[in-house]
C-alpha cells in the first residue's frame, strides 16, 4: 500500500460512521433486529416485541413487497437498524426495511443462478454470504462491494453450498452441502477480515481415525455427512452445536457397515479450535436420508429436580430428543409423529432399536416418516411464556427402494430412493410439545400438498407465526393454537417468518418463493404530498 | 477470414447437437464440432463487423444502437447477456425468448452466428479485453493523484458516494468504463444520482440516492450514513445536474495516466489476476 493510500484509508475509516454489528449485538438478537439466521444462538426464535399480539393482529395488513427475479428464494433476512438484507442464489438484496425500496443489490460475477441460498450473516460492517459454488464472500454493508472472497470448497469435489453464514466471536463458520452425492463432509471457520480459514473440522474421519471404523473401504472417502444448514451456540459454555447429514449413499447401507460415524448427528464443538468436544448421533447407519440438521434448540430447565443445560431436537428420523448440552447424555427421547414404523423406541443411550424389514430394497418398503423427515430445516420456536414449543410436523410414509449398485460419488447417485404411496394422506401440521416431556399440547393441521419448507417464529405478543403448506402466512395463538390470522401469500414457501421493529414500529416478514412480503398493524393512510424537485429528472 | 465450414454441413451439425445430445457415444465428437463452429465465429472480426451491420438493422430498434438498451434491455449493463453462453444466446437470437418481447429472427446460422459475434464483442467485459496501460501506476492515481477512492471504494478502501469498484472489471465494458471516467455526466449511474435534501425541520443531507420514488428516499452521504427518509418528513429535494464525479480529468491527468487507470479497474474482479486479462473466473467462462 502506498503512503497516499494508507493516508487516505485511515482518514476515511475514521470519517466512516458505519454502525459496527457487534458480537454483544447478535448475542441481544432478537430484538428490534434480528441477527441470525436462527434469530438467536440458542435458536429458539422467539422475539421480545410485543406491538403486535393477540388482541391487536386481527389488523395485521401488507405493508410491502419487494419481488426478486428468483426460482426458490429460500432465504431467511437478516435486519440491522432498519436495513433488511435477502439473499437468492449468488445474490444478496439491501433493503429498507420500512418501504422495502433497494439499497443496494450484489450479484457474484461469472456465476449463474444455480441451487438455493438459506442467508446471510452479518457481523462488524460486512455480511457474509455462500455462492453456490463454495465462495464465501463479505460485502460491506452499506455499499455491496467486496472485501474479500474466499473459495471455502471445490465443485469438482462434489461440494455445492447453500448455508448461511453464522459469526461466533471473531470467526464466520460455514458448512457444506451435496452429501446425497457422496462428499466428505466439513466445515470451517474463517477470518472476517480476510476470509483466511482458520479452522476445518471433517465430519467425516479419515482412514485410520477413530470413527473410520463404522464404514467399510468403498464409501468412507464419500460418507456424505453434509453440515448444510447454521447451527446454534451457547456463549456460556463457549460451544458450538452443528447437525449434520445422511451417510451416501443414501438409500443404500450394504457398502457402509457399521454406525457411519459422524452422519446423522449433533456434534458440540470447539469454536475457538473446531475440537469435536462430543457427538450424539441419532440415526446409526442411516438408510432413509434422516439428515440431523433440524435447528438444535438450547433451553436451560428444570430437569428432575435441578436446573440443567439442555439441548433439544424433533429429528427428521421422528424422535424428539433432549440431550444435556454440556456433555451430550442422552435424557429423553420420543415420538413427535403417529406415524413412526423404523423403530420400535430408543434404548437407554437413545439408540434407536431398528424394526427388522424396514431398510429399503428392490421391491420397495413402506417406512414412515417420510424421506423429507418428521420435521426438517423447517424452524422450530421457543416461547418462555408459555413454556411450548412449536414445531413444523409432517405426518407420512414414503416407499423406500433400493439397488446394490456400485456407488459412484458426484453422479447424483444415491442409492435409489424413496416416494410417496399411492393414496397415502401426507399432512404437514404445527404442534406444541413440552419440552420436558415431548407431549402434544396442541396441533394445528393444515391443508396443502405436502411440498413447503416454511417455518415458525414466537413473540411475546403471544402469537406463533406460521408460514403453511398452502401459502398463507398464519398468526395463532401461542397457549392454546387457536387461527387469529392469515394472509394468501400466493406462493410456495421455502423459508421462515421473522420479525423486527423499526421507530418503535413491528413488522413480521416470510420471504416467499419470489417475494419478500412485510406485514404491519393498520395505519389510516397519510396523502404524502409531492416533494418539490429541483434539477433535471 | 472466412468460416471453413459451408452453411448446410454447418446446419446438419448444429441440428444433430441439439437432436442427438442423448447419444452418448456421438455426444463428444459433436461437442468438439459445436465449439469449432462457434470458435469460427466469435472473436473473428470479419464475422463481427458482419454482425454489427445486421445488429444495426434487426436489433438496434430495441436494443439501443450501443445496446444500452431502448424499449429492451440493456445488453451491456449487468449480466444479462454476459453470462449466456454462446450456444444459448444464438437459441435466443433464433428462436426468440418465450414469455417476453424478444421475437425469434428465423435467419439462417450463419447470420445468427455474427449476431452472437458481434454481441459478445458489444458487451465483454473489460476484465476480458487486453487493456493497454500499466495497472500499478494506475492504482498509484486512483489512491494519490487522481482522488478517486475519495468516492469510490475497492475492498473496503475508500468513500460512499461513487459505485464501489471491487468488480468493475468484470461488470463494465471498457468503453462504459472509459465513458464514466472521462464524461462521467453523459449517463447517471443507477443508483448514484447526487441529491440535496431538505427535511421539514430545516436539516440539510447531501448525497446519493440510492433509490427514489414519491413516497420515500434512501441516501447515503459522503461519512457513509445511511438516510431511509419517508417523503412525508421533506420539504425539498435537489438533484443536480451535474454527478459529484468531476468531469475534468481530460485535464488533471495525462493521457498516459487517464490510461493507466483504466488499464488497472479493468482488472477489478472477485479475485484479480496478477498481471493478466484472461485468468480468474470473471465474465462468461
Amino acid at each position: 500500500m502506498t503512503a497516499s493510500k494508507l493516508l487516505l484509508s485511515l482518514t476515511l475509516a475514521a470519517s466512516a460512521v458505519c454502525a459496527q454489528v457487534r458480537f454483544e449485538d447478535i448475542k441481544k438478537s432478537p430484538n428490534e433486529n434480528w441477527l441470525l439466521y436462527a434469530g438467536d444462538y440458542a435458536a429458539q426464535r422467539h422475539s421480545p416485541l410485543d406491538e403486535i399480539n393477540r388482541s391487536n393482529v386481527d389488523s395485521l395488513v401488507a405493508k410491502w413487497v419487494h419481488h426478486v427475479d428468483s426460482r426458490r428464494l429460500s432465504s431467511v433476512p437478516l435486519v440491522f437498524e432498519g436495513v433488511m438484507y435477502v439473499s437468492n442464489s449468488n445474490e444478496v438484496y439491501a433493503l429498507d426495511a420500512v418501504s422495502g425500496r433497494g439499497v443496494w443489490h450484489y450479484r457474484q460475477p461469472g456465476v449463474e443462478m444455480n441451487r438455493v441460498n438459506r442467508g446471510v450473516g452479518i457481523l462488524g460492517d460486512r455480511v457474509f454470504f455462500v455462492t453456490s459454488d463454495c465462495h464465501l464472500v463479505a460485502l460491506h454493508r452499506l455499499t455491496g462491494g467486496v472485501l474479500w472472497d474466499h473459495q471455502y470448497a471445490d465443485p469438482k469435489d462434489g461440494y455445492h453450498c447453500t448455508v448461511s453464514p453464522v459469526p461466533v466471536k471473531d470467526k464466520i463458520i460455514v458448512g457444506v452441502s451435496g452429501g446425497d452425492s457422496g462428499i466428505r463432509g466439513y466445515m470451517t471457520a474463517h477470518s472476517p477480515s480476510t476470509g483466511e480459514e482458520l479452522w476445518r473440522l471433517w465430519t467425516i474421519p479419515a482412514e485410520g481415525e477413530p470413527g473410520s471404523e463404522t464404514w467399510g473401504p468403498k464409501t468412507l472417502p464419500w460418507g456424505g455427512a453434509g453440515t448444510w444448514m447454521s447451527g446454534s451456540y451457547d456463549p456460556e459454555l463457549d460451544v458450538l452445536y452443528w447437525g449434520t447429514g445422511n451417510p451416501w449413499p443414501d438409500f443404500y447401507g450394504g457398502d457402509r457397515p457399521g454406525d457411519n460415524l459422524y452422519t446423522d448427528s449433533l456434534l458440540a464443538i470447539d469454536p475457538d479450535t473446531g475440537e469435536m468436544k462430543w457427538y450424539f448421533q441419532f440415526t446409526p447407519h442411516d438408510v432413509w436420508d434422516w439428515d440431523a440438521q433440524e435447528f438444535p434448540i438450547l433451553l436451560d430447565l428444570p430437569w428432575e429436580g435441578k436446573q440443567r443445560k439442555l439441548v433439544v431436537q424433533a429429528n427428521r428420523n421422528g424422535y424428539y430428543y433432549v440431550l444435556d448440552r454440556t456433555n451430550g447424555e442422552f435424557l429423553l427421547g420420543t415420538p413427535f409423529v403417529d406415524k413412526l414404523t423404523w423403530a420400535s423406541g430408543l434404548d437407554k443411550n437413545g439408540r434407536p432399536i431398528v424394526i427388522e424389514g424396514t431398510e429399503p430394497n428392490i421391491e420397495g418398503v413402506e417406512v414412515c416418516p417420510t424421506v423429507r423427515g418428521a420435521s426438517n430445516f423447517m424452524a422450530p420456536s421457543y416461547n418462555p411464556d408459555t413454556g411450548l414449543l412449536y414445531f413444523v410436523v409432517l405426518e407420512g410414509c414414503d416407499i423406500y427402494t433400493s439397488s446394490e449398485k456400485e456407488p459412484v460419488p458426484k453422479t447424483g447417485f444415491a442409492g435409489t430412493g424413496g416416494e410417496r404411496p399411492p393414496n397415502d394422506e401426507n399432512q404437514f401440521f404445527i404442534r406444541a410439545l413440552e419440552p420436558a416431556t415431548g407431549k402434544r399440547v396442541w396441533e394445528y393441521p393444515m391443508t396443502g400438498p405436502t411440498t413447503m419448507w416454511a417455518g415458525t417464529v414466537s413473540t411475546a405478543g403471544g402469537l406463533v407465526f406460521f408460514a403453511d403448506d398452502d401459502k398463507h402466512l398464519v398468526a395463532l395463538d401461542a397457549k392454546s393454537g387457536q387461527h387469529l390470522w392469515h394472509f394468501n401469500l400466493g406462493q410456495p414457501l421455502y423459508s421462515s417468518p421473522i420479525t423486527y421493529s423499526v421507530n418503535g414500529k413491528q413488522y413480521v416478514t416470510i420471504v416467499a418463493q419470489t417475494d419478500v412480503f412485510t406485514f404491519g398493524l393498520f395505519e389510516p393512510a397519510k396523502p404524502v404530498p409531492l416533494v418539490p424537485e429541483a434539477g433535471p429528472r | 477470414m472466412k468460416p471453413v465450414i459451408s452453411l448446410p454441413v454447418f446446419s446438419i451439425l448444429f441440428l444433430a447437437v441439439v437432436v442427438c445430445a442423448q447419444d452418448e457415444d456421438a455426444m463428444p465428437a459433436l461437442q468438439r464440432d459445436a465449439a469449432a463452429i462457434e470458435a469460427t465465429y466469435v472473436g473473428n472480426p470479419e464475422a463481427i463487423k458482419a454482425g454489427g451491420q445486421l445488429y444495426l438493422t434487426v436489433c438496434s430498434g430495441c436494443h439501443g444502437p450501443s445496446g444500452e438498451g431502448g424499449r429492451g434491455p440493456s445488453l451491456v449493463r449487468g449480466n444479462r447477456v454476459r453470462k449466456v453462453s454462446n450456444v444459448k444466446l444464438f437459441a435466443a437470437i433464433q428462436k426468440g425468448v418465450p414469455g417476453t418481447d424478444m421475437p425469434p429472427f428465423p435467419f439462417p446460422d450463419e447470420p445468427i452466428w455474427q449476431l452472437v459475434a458481434f454481441t459478445r464483442s458489444l458487451v465483454a467485459s473489460a476484465y476480458e479485453t487486453d487493456v493497454p496501460g500499466d495497472p500499478a501506476a494506475g492504482e498509484t492515481v486512483f489512491f494519490g493523484k487522481g482522488e478517486c477512492s475519495r468516492c469510490h471504494m475497492i475492498r473496503g478502501t475508500g468513500g460512499f458516494l461513487g459505485p464501489d469498484l471491487t468488480v468493475a472489471g468484470v461488470s463494465n465494458t471498457i468503453a462504459q468504463l472509459r465513458e464514466a471516467f472521462l464524461d462521467p455526466n453523459r449517463r447517471t449511474t443507477g443508483g448514484y444520482r447526487s441529491v440535496n435534501a431538505e427535511m421539514a425541520t430545516g436539516e440539510k443531507i447531501s448525497g446519493v440516492a440510492r433509490n427514489n420514488s414519491n413516497y420515500s428516499i434512501q441516501i447515503i452521504d459522503k461519512d457513509g450514513q445511511l438516510h431511509l427518509l419517508t417523503k412525508q418528513n421533506l420539504h425539498s429535494i435537489e438533484f443536480p445536474r451535474k454527478s459529484w464525479m468531476p468531469d475534468d480529468y481530460d485535464d488533471r491527468l495525462s493521457e498516459e495516466e487517464v490510461q493507466n487507470v483504466l488499464a488497472f479497474l479493468s482488472r477489478q474482479a472477485p479475485h484479480p489476476a496478477a498481471g493478466s486479462s484472461s485468468a480468474g473466473r470473471g465474465g462468461d467462462r
